[in-house]
């Protein structure tokens, strides 16, 4: 450290130390581009599961599926669905909120979206209490907890995102300026990620 | 338009509509017609997908 201020102070001020600059795309932000490039790996994630979920379906080929005498709760895994649609609505609502400067409005956005996220949480983790059937049950029990689950795991991280978020909302972060709430931008594109992907486990598994 | 939430939410209401769609014609008809049509939206969903991030890349980049 020292040998770096006394090389600066002998004439090298010119000569770049450390490491380069990091490039800037002039397309897209860094921090955007990161979350979609997460958002392809967890697609691919995702992809394994549904693959597993119907090469047992097809290959184990029950009678029926969900196998006799497992039955799932359609109705409310679809007003669960509905709820956690929902949110996508909201955190969009707080994201324009704070680009036409709207403050409250983004507070208002952020809060729906948390709450609707939790409940569609509680909702979810009250069907597995009273499924009637575990992750031991089968292969159908086995693919059933473990993509629903890794959904859920999705929803619980979006969640933290969220809170994060929403403590620095109500501290007075964020700005109209699309570089002054990536912090809410980002957690927002991760949501409607875990959104979409609910929709498609939801047709997948509960009415497929 | 850059690539921001906004663009994505409208990924999202596509989603829901083809996810409803879906099941409107699963409930009215067997599950293996509505995994066909879904098959059928999915390969639609991807290759239109990437034609559009394809043609938001191109504008992005002649805005530079």
């Amino acid at each position: 450290m020292e040998s770096a201020s006394v090389a600066v102070g002998h004439g090298h001020a010119d000569h770049h130390h450390g490491p380069p600059e990091a490039n800037q795309s002039s397309r897209i932000d860094r921090q955007t581009l990161g979350i979609l490039l997460f958002i392809v790996s967890e697609v691919m994630l995702f992809g394994a599961f549904f693959a597993s979920y119907f090469f047992l379906r097809v290959v184990v080929d029950p009678p029926s599926w969900p196998p006799h005498p497992y039955t799932l709760p359609v109705a409310v895994a679809g007003m669960n669905t509905a709820i956690l649609v929902s949110s996508s609505f909201t955190i969009h609502y707080a994201l324009e909120s704070i680009r036409r400067g709207n403050r409250a409005g983004m507070k208002l956005g952020l809060v729906a979206t948390w709450m609707l996220g939790a409940t569609f949480l509680f909702i979810q983790i009250n069907e597995y209490v009273h499924l009637g059937f575990s992750a031991r049950d089968l292969s159908f029990g086995s693919i059933f907890y473990s993509l629903t689950g890794l959904h859920g795991a999705h929803v619980f991280v979006g969640l933290m995102l969220l809170t994060f978020a929403t403590i620095r909302a109500f501290r007075g972060h964020f700005g109209p300026k699309a570089e002054d709430h990536l912090g809410v931008e980002v957690p927002g594109i991760y949501w409607h990620f875990v959104d979409v992907m609910w929709i498609i486990v939801y047709v997948t598994v509960y009415i497929l | 338009m850059k690539i921001n939430e906004a663009a994505v939410f409208k990924w999202v209401v596509i989603v829901g509509v083809a996810a409803a769609v879906v099941i409107a014609v699963t409930l009215l008809t067997r599950p293996l017609v509505g995994a066909l049509l879904g098959l059928a939206i999915v390969i639609a969903g991807c290759v239109y997908g990437y034609r559009w991030m394809e043609q938001k890349w191109r504008e992005l980049g002649a805005k530079k």
